[in-house]
């Protein structure tokens, strides 16, 4: 049976901010600008959250639904390396506030920039183990990175907002080829997030890492896919990306590994295979568990579509856990995404100031883990919300009183 | 295989990424951030160097390598225990 994404959305944040004017404001070295080839970084408001992402991805796609599709969502799963408290999952307060049928799994996983996979991959199989036919899942991959503001090089590249993806067995915008998957994942120490305000990075060994899992995810996919080629078998690539300039280098990797292409070679076939991939990856950042699948998004809305066509899709989480598999999309997938209006949504962000986003820093950190009583205090921010929010019916966060937190539409 | 001959090696691939670098001031004690590599052109250069000398080693090994010193003495431990 066919098994795959029926509908998909994505929230980049409700402001940017150019890359350029980070690294102008900061004084980093210029020459690493262009190695990174990222051109904006989401922001979010101190209304704004995990929960509030999550659901303000989701909610376009529960609003074109029926009541009956609604309450055929029977499992609801959450990724995000941005939780929000140690037992209670932020699904529950997703499921609340889409509405969505009391008939339903709601959890949460964890495996840094994999954990949309992970959840996309569980989601999967459960539609298609037909526990309960015709029964939908709604995997939604959301987080914010206030914890990596100021953190040198890391700051420019680290984005934030959600994917939602409904996963049924109408996969009209991405068919996976089920089975097909190269898994490959040891313990290495290469970013985490060991505190609740504390993010750390060693970027070499997670770029060194990020490398040997591709290699050895594709290696075990040829095993599992008889008579699959890098080059032959899939038209587009899609691959987690912690900032463009990555994606640029491991696929270089690999086409030199594979097939000793020279650099013109290689670059024509990253401009063809590659970049459209990298659309929105460019204009928001790593949106750490919703990476890869911004990189999918991008594809499908800027690649050209005229037949069923195969996406090779490489997923690396840190720690590390990392997937490579494939699914096929057709031209009905572009007409599909196309309604979720992304880019347009892109373009309607508020765009900061380095100063104003120097500010907004400030006024986020203080939503720190654990907070007991506080009430969101827009007064430092209302112009950016004025333009980026109000009336727009998205979810914000109001206040925590007694730890448990209050949200109501902008 | 000595290490100057596994210094050359390594040399010769960085000629190949930096291309506009001259490669006889390139001494073992530099590391190859201040000799203008980034990330992608020092993997890139781990992984020629592999290639020239045959070896398969897992990229993370060369995690905490710090200079250009530190890059040969794997390859060439790695040599000598490959046989």
């Amino acid at each position: 049976m066919a098994v795959g994404i029926e509908a998909m959305n994505l929230y980049g944040g409700s402001m940017f901010v150019d890359v350029r004017s980070i690294f102008e404001g900061r004084g980093l070295d210029l020459d690493r600008f262009d190695n990174l080839m990222m051109v904006r970084k989401a922001m979010v408001l101190p209304c704004e959250d995990p929960v509030t992402n999550a659901v303000n991805a989701a909610k376009p796609i529960l609003d074109r639904l029926s009541e009956e599709e609604k309450n055929s969502i029977e499992l609801l799963i959450t990724a995000t390396e941005s939780g929000i408290d140690f037992g209670k999952s932020l699904s529950t307060y997703v499921h609340e506030y889409l509405g969505l049928s009391r008939h339903c799994r709601l959890f949460e996983v964890k495996q840094a920039c994999y954990g949309g996979t992970a959840a996309f991959q569980m989601a999967a199989n459960f539609v298609a183990s037909q526990a309960s036919p015709g029964a939908k899942a709604l995997v939604i991959a959301t987080d914010v990175s206030r914890t990596t503001e100021r953190m040198s090089y890391a700051e420019p590249s680290q984005g934030e907002g959600a994917v939602a993806m409904l996963v049924s067995d109408r996969p009209q915008l991405f068919e996976l080829d089920f089975g097909a998957n190269g898994l490959y994942s040891y313990e290495v120490f290469d970013t985490c997030r060991p505190r609740p305000d504390v993010e750390l990075g060693d970027p070499d060994l997670s770029l060194l890492s990020y490398l040997e899992c591709l290699e050895n995810t594709y290696r075990n996919y040829t095993e599992k896919v008889e008579g699959a080629d890098f080059l032959e078998t899939f038209d587009y690539l899609a691959f987690h990306t912690p900032f463009a300039g990555m994606v640029k280098g491991a696929h270089r990797k690999m086409m030199r590994q594979l097939y000793k292409m020279g650099g013109r070679e290689i670059e024509a076939d990253f401009q063809k295979r590659v970049a459209p991939s990298l659309k929105y990856c460019e204009e928001v950042g790593n949106v750490y568990a919703a990476t890869v699948y911004f990189a999918l998004s991008g594809l499908i809305d800027h690649a050209p579509i005229d037949e069923e066509m195969r996406i090779g899709i490489f997923s690396y989480g840190s720690g590390c856990s990392s997937e490579f598999f494939s699914g096929v999309v057709s031209p009905e997938a572009k007409k599909a995404l196309s309604r979720m209006r992304i880019k347009e949504q892109l373009d309607a962000r508020y765009s900061l100031s380095f100063e104003e986003y120097d500010k907004l820093i400030d006024m986020n950190k203080e939503w720190t883990f654990g907070i007991q009583d506080k009430a969101v205090d827009l007064s430092g921010c209302q112009t950016m919300y004025d333009h980026a929010m109000a009336g727009k019916r998205r979810l914000i966060l109001k206040q925590i009183k007694d730890f448990h937190r209050e949200y109501v539409w902008s | 295989m000595t290490e100057e001959k596994v210094f050359e090696i390594v040399k010769e691939s960085i000629g190949e990424i930096l291309f506009d670098l001259d490669l006889s001031l390139v001494q073992p004690q530099h590391s190859l951030k201040e000799l203008g590599a980034n990330s992608i052109d020092r993997m890139e250069i781990t992984v020629r160097a592999m290639e020239m000398l045959s070896l398969k080693i897992p990229l993370v090994e060369f995690g905490k390598v710090s200079n250009i010193q530190g890059l040969v003495d794997i390859l060439l431990t790695q040599k000598k225990a490959a046989g």
